[in-house]
């Protein structure tokens, strides 16, 4: 029987659900992040999760709020990779304060208006303690030594934070910002090799002052890690790769993302990750002899994006059904349909002079072996954006029949050398080959490798994230000050505003009554879920507990004003470099702590997308689930049946 | 042996209005969409329970369809409603609303069913008349000359809907959108008659509301970014096109069901690439540069028109045909077993690449003025951006009305309370005549005068959803609200302006609370002040034909005596 059922919700289900979906996430906030086992229970199988996307993916979210989280979470790491945790973080800290607010009876209109002020605020505090990427982490001219840098991260600070409060120009905000970060933004690194070359680079266009100062990346990329310090370096070093490889001339370091592939590898140790120029595959034994008889040599690749089979046809193409063949007399082949096609590719192969062959889809064991035989390297499953930066870089022109083979689709100049044998003694044969372009190679490999094959996933999703903030640094050529330091900043100013708002109330109260009489009230709630935030990501730390986390935001935030930003850039960067494996306690007082970014848009995207859920839910007063009527036994006194 | 199964009676329920479980859930409907209406109104989440896909919503169009009851009255409404919405698309929860309360009050005045009936089809008699005369105190003109009041009506559409979550600067930039590409679709400078164009909607899931934008021209999506140079590198004059509605994936799919004999020997795939490269090499002949097809091209004959350096685009989809032969006056060929006719071909004028996002697409330009506009909409999740798509083309929806009937009318609720005190005065004022017209005594009118305007009030009330009061002027009975919260010795103060801007307080007015007894008036006209103009306008037309729609549903399920159910 057809109907629908209406839930009305009179106690805001949705905001407690949002809670406490937010809830289960706390633990994979911030730097130091846990890991977390889900176990389905009807078939034992479990999945170890790490971040807040992986936990949302794994778990089964039927209720209509869990849906739409899962679906905002979704599309935010579809685009930004990073920042899911605190998009549900304060999806749900919001919501707390939202349902607070309803209990002492403000308007839903009321909270709505004041959130988005608040939002509007707390963008508004971000565009101005944004610093610009122009010449950041760059050797600057005047020397600094080792010594100043302790004073030098406290003081230069103040005037930063001063002109806030102040000015609204913009323009000077950003200077002054700028100055200050090129002071102390600068500080004395262990360089790696590579951390050295891209420096090196660096160098050089400081010393042509004509050419706009580039952020250098590898400086730049420490304070973006958030605790993934070997994500970061690989993705430092695939930047290093594609600037080298780069088409041009290039003096400073590029990053682009789009050109990035990563290969997981089980069973090699955390050490072995590295990054190549080109893509990685796996490839069989034989296969690999072929690889090896190239050696040095340049090859000619042809580029398929379907299936390497006779069969096969491209999509949309649909089959005829009910074909009979009708034969006029008995023949007798000699060789099969197949067999014949093979006949054919191969000529054609061998005649445009193909020694290898990347196809997007799969390809039989037995094309792979002909193709062998006449030392034709087959390569499938090629991802499409593999196959369209060796279009890009060789010319081939990637074509969905062989048979549409010609001259001018197939590609040159491209190198294959078998990069490691990882066959073992009772599994596959399984030897990996680096296939990369002679020049025009933009394409990088970063090969993540951990004996725990559980890991990987958690390892890849960290690379991205690291990837994802440096390419969105490069795109929004600002950062925001970060390890709590902007939402510190925010808090201040909404709770400035809500105690300006109580002192102007009582000025005139008696024209106030347009204005809405719960602004205070509102935005100190919305800033109490942002020490909310600060404070979790403390006690991921380790070192703080909830309480104690707590009063020392409190504390911070009353100590004078002025120096917040560098007292508490100090306090919870000693928990963010622990992670590196440094001890707190020689550290603090000896070497000088680096500077630590967020990126701006994943920042104000992940706040604006807390908010809007919040908003959605907060609005919402009733589900109709269509289709069904429950069965009687479960009816409810809040449902309703039409 | 044969079973026989007990049929069992169908069930008949005399006066089903007086029937407790059916009042219950047009009482509940009610609540349901009353919840829904206006600028605050609550949203409703609607899914199937099973991990299916959750739709959030306010809008009557996405929500009602989505409501099945095995109740015949829920349905009897919900379709009518439905059927309002879609051909005027406004106006949908103003309609069920008034419905639903006008069967109510008429249940509680105890009104014989047909007196009810005919004094509800008086009055609306009334209303209409009232509303199309020239001295109607709640309508509006609207001056073409500005987009002033065009936007205005595009923005109270826009903004009615809070799934959409914007901000009032975002509010603002959408209704300025929808105007301009409304604009768009009006063609200047054809003479005779002149037919609208049309407004494509394309939305982009993840950025922000202001990153929305209007093309005059059309644009396609582009996944295959190695044309993307080509583009670059055609000169910008007239370009030949050719639009292909046949499927040109060399399959044999068009035969139908059966079965072929074939020939052992002969390749059929084989024989249509042969024709359709045949087609590719007319088409180089004629010198087309823009190849598009509604379906899937066969990649040998892509693979083809690309090296002559024709731009292939395929997979369009139905419903960009009509705007495509609309903006380059190509005729879409159905077959492939035929030359292309040279009239056939159409013409674009210049082509470029846009990015939205992750998000290609080629930019058509048309070779002339030609009506067609692409409106690329952005939000940061799908479910406000899904809202957002059916807000904006109801919003071009009612600006195209507004060629028929250039008014419209009051938004807020003025129109509402404004009507109620208008036919309170005029249905007194008329009593004598009336009664006898009617078949009633002079109480039944009244009873039902007084049902029909708390009808009329009650949808101005239910703008209002966290316990604020409703009030009405006594001079222009404009509608007015006043937030529970605010404690003020005087009901002057704080109430600022009326639901539609127009009306500002003032220590001289007099307020009543509505849906109580308040003194009768006429409504005086509004004296022009210049200064104000309108903050919510509501389509005229739309609204005159939901309160069309309202009463003549509630009359009809006020006119039921039997509800028949077989119940096998």
């Amino acid at each position: 029987m057809l109907g629908s059922t209406i839930i009305n919700h009179r106690q805001h289900v949705g905001l407690q659900k949002l809670k406490a979906l937010a809830g289960i996430t706390h633990s994979s906030l911030g730097p130091n992040k846990k890991y977390k086992f889900i176990q389905d229970e009807a078939s034992g199988e479990s999945a170890l999760v790490c971040s807040c996307f992986r936990i949302l993916e794994n778990l089964e979210l039927s209720c209509a709020v869990g849906q739409l989280v899962y679906e905002t979470i979704q599309a935010h790491q579809k685009i930004y990779h990073t920042g899911s945790g605190c998009l549900l973080f304060l999806a749900g800290a919001w919501s707390r304060a939202a349902l607070e607010c309803l209990q002492r009876g403000i308007p839903v209109t009321h909270i709505i208006s004041t959130l988005s002020e608040g939002m509007d605020l707390c963008v508004d505090v971000c565009r101005k303690c944004s610093v610009s990427t122009e010449g950041l982490g760059v050797e600057p001219s005047e020397s600094f030594t080792a010594n100043s840098h302790g004073s030098g991260l406290q003081l230069p600070k103040k005037p930063s934070v001063e002109a806030l409060q102040t000015s609204h120009n913009l323009q000077g905000l950003s200077k002054v910002g700028f100055k200050t970060l090129n002071g102390s933004g600068q500080r004395q690194i262990k360089l790696s090799r590579h951390f050295y070359e891209a420096r090196s680079e660096m160098v050089s266009t400081v010393t042509q002052p004509d050419q706009p100062k580039l952020p250098d990346i590898a400086q730049i990329a420490k304070g973006l890690s958030h605790g993934c310090v070997e994500a970061m370096k690989l993705v430092v070093e695939a930047s290093r790769v594609q600037s080298k490889n780069s088409q041009q001339d290039l003096s400073y370091s590029t990053f682009d993302v789009s050109k990035v592939v990563t290969c997981k590898l089980p069973g090699l140790p955390e050490e072995h990750a590295c990054v190549l120029p080109g893509c990685i595959v796996l490839v069989s034994e034989e296969q690999a002899s072929v690889a090896h008889h190239f050696k040095e040599q340049p090859l000619r690749v042809a580029l398929i994006n379907g299936d390497l089979s006779d069969t096969y046809r491209h999509l949309g193409f649909k089959k005829l059904t009910g074909v009979q063949c009708v034969r006029d007399q008995f023949e007798f082949k000699s060789s099969s349909k197949d067999e014949e096609w093979m006949d054919k590719i191969v000529a054609l192969l061998l005649n445009l002079e193909v020694n290898l062959i990347l196809v997007g889809g799969l390809v039989s064991e037995k094309v792979i072996q002909r193709c062998y035989r006449h030392h034709i390297l087959v390569v499938e499953k090629v991802k499409a954006s593999v196959l369209r930066a060796f279009a890009n870089a060789t010319g081939a022109v990637p074509v969905t029949y062989a048979t549409q083979l010609s001259r001018h689709c197939v590609g040159a100049g491209v190198k294959a050398a078998i990069w490691r044998d990882l066959s073992s003694y009772d599994g596959k044969p399984l030897i990996t080959v680096n296939i990369s372009t002679v020049e025009n190679s933009e394409l990088v490999t970063v090969i993540l490798t951990s004996c725990i094959h559980g890991k990987l996933q958690a390892m890849e999703d960290q690379f991205w994230a690291c990837a994802y903030r440096l390419h969105h640094m490069l795109e929004d050529k600002v950062l925001l000050p970060g390890a709590g330091v902007t939402e510190m900043l925010c808090i201040h100013h909404l709770q400035r505003e809500a105690e300006h708002h109580v002192k102007h109330h009582r000025e005139r109260n008696r024209d106030s009554a347009a204005a809405n009489p719960y602004r205070a009230t509102v935005l100190n709630l919305m800033a109490d879920g942002l020490t909310d935030y600060i404070s979790t990501v403390m006690v991921n730390t380790g070192r703080f507990s909830k309480v104690k986390a707590r009063t020392a935001v409190s504390q911070q935030l009353k100590a004078n004003n002025k120096s917040i930003e560098a007292k508490f850039s100090q306090l919870s960067m000693e928990s963010e470099l622990e992670d590196g494996g440094v001890s707190s306690n020689t550290r603090s007082c000896k070497v000088p702590a680096g500077k630590i970014y967020d990126n701006l848009s994943v920042k104000q995207e992940a706040w604006r997308k807390a908010l809007d859920l919040v908003f959605l839910v907060l609005q919402t007063d009733a589900e109709v689930i269509t289709g069904i009527y429950p069965t009687s036994d479960d009816t409810q006194e809040h449902l309703m049946l039409l | 042996m044969s079973r026989l199964a007990k049929k069992s009676p169908s069930l008949c329920t005399d006066l089903p209005l007086d029937n407790a479980d059916i009042c219950n859930k047009l009482n509940f409907l009610r609540q349901l969409l009353k919840s829904c209406f206006g600028p605050t109104g609550r949203l409703k989440q609607v899914h199937n329970n099973i991990e299916g896909h959750v739709v959030t919503t306010s809008t009557s169009s996405v929500l009602l369809p989505a409501i099945s009851s095995s109740q015949p009255f829920i349905n009897l409404i919900k379709t009518s409603i439905l059927n309002h919405v879609s051909r005027f698309s406004d106006c949908g929860l103003f309609a069920a609303i008034l419905c639903l309360s006008l069967i109510e009050q008429a249940q509680q005045s105890g009104l014989r069913g047909n007196v009810a009936i005919r004094v509800n089809k008086h009055l609306l008699g009334l209303c209409t008349t009232y509303l199309q005369g020239e001295d109607c105190g709640c309508k509006v003109k609207l001056d073409f000359c500005s987009s002033q009041n065009l936007i205005t009506l595009a923005r109270s559409v826009i903004s009615s809907k809070p799934t959409c979550v914007l901000t009032e600067p975002e509010t603002l930039y959408i209704s300025k959108l929808a105007v301009r590409a409304f604009l768009l679709t009006v063609p200047c400078n054809s003479p005779g008659i002149v037919s609208l164009g049309k407004v494509v909607t394309m939305s982009v899931e993840g950025h922000g509301v202001l990153n929305s934008a209007v093309f005059p021209g059309l644009l396609l999506d582009m996944p295959d970014v190695f044309t993307i140079d080509k583009v670059k590198n055609l000169p910008s004059d007239a370009l030949r096109m050719v639009l292909f509605s046949a499927s040109l994936a060399g399959d044999l799919s068009e035969l139908g069901v059966g079965i072929i004999e074939v020939p052992s020997g002969v390749d059929t795939d084989s024989q249509i690439l042969d024709q359709l490269l045949e087609l590719g090499k007319q088409v180089v002949k004629d010198e087309v540069k823009l190849f598009v097809c509604q379906k899937v091209i066969h990649p040998v004959l892509q693979q083809y028109l690309r090296s002559h350096g024709i731009i292939v685009i395929e997979r369009v989809g139905i419903t960009l045909m009509e705007p495509l032969t609309q903006l380059t006056g190509a005729q879409p060929v159905a077959t492939l077993h035929t030359t292309i006719p040279a009239k056939a071909y159409g013409v674009v004028r210049d082509l470029n690449i846009r990015t939205f996002g992750s998000k290609k697409m080629l930019h058509l330009h048309p070779p002339g003025e030609s009506a067609i506009c692409t409106m690329i909409l952005c939000h940061r999740n799908e479910t406000m951006l899904s809202e957002l798509k059916v807000v904006c083309q109801k919003t071009e929806h009612v600006l195209r009305l507004t060629l028929r009937e250039p008014s419209a009318l009051l938004g807020g609720g003025c129109t509402e309370t404004h009507l109620a005190a208008y036919i309170r005065h005029k249905s007194m004022t008329e009593i004598t005549e009336t009664v006898p017209a009617l078949g009633c005594s002079q109480t039944e009118y009244l009873l039902g005068v007084e049902g029909f305007c708390r009808s009329l009030e009650a949808v101005a009330t239910v703008l209002e959803h966290d316990g604020g009061n409703s009030l009405m002027d006594l001079t222009h009975a404009h509608h007015w609200t006043h937030p529970a919260d605010v404690m003020t010795e005087h009901m002057g103060d704080g109430l600022g302006s009326c639901g539609c801007g127009l009306v500002e307080s003032n220590p001289n007015q007099k307020w009543t609370y509505l849906n109580t007894k308040g003194p009768q008036f006429s409504p005086a006209p509004l004296s022009r002040n210049a200064t104000l103009q309108p903050r919510v306008l509501d389509s005229f037309t739309a609204k005159l034909n939901a309160m069309q729609v309202a009463v003549e549903t509630a009359n009809l399920a006020l006119d039921v005596r039997y509800l028949i159910q077989d119940m096998n």
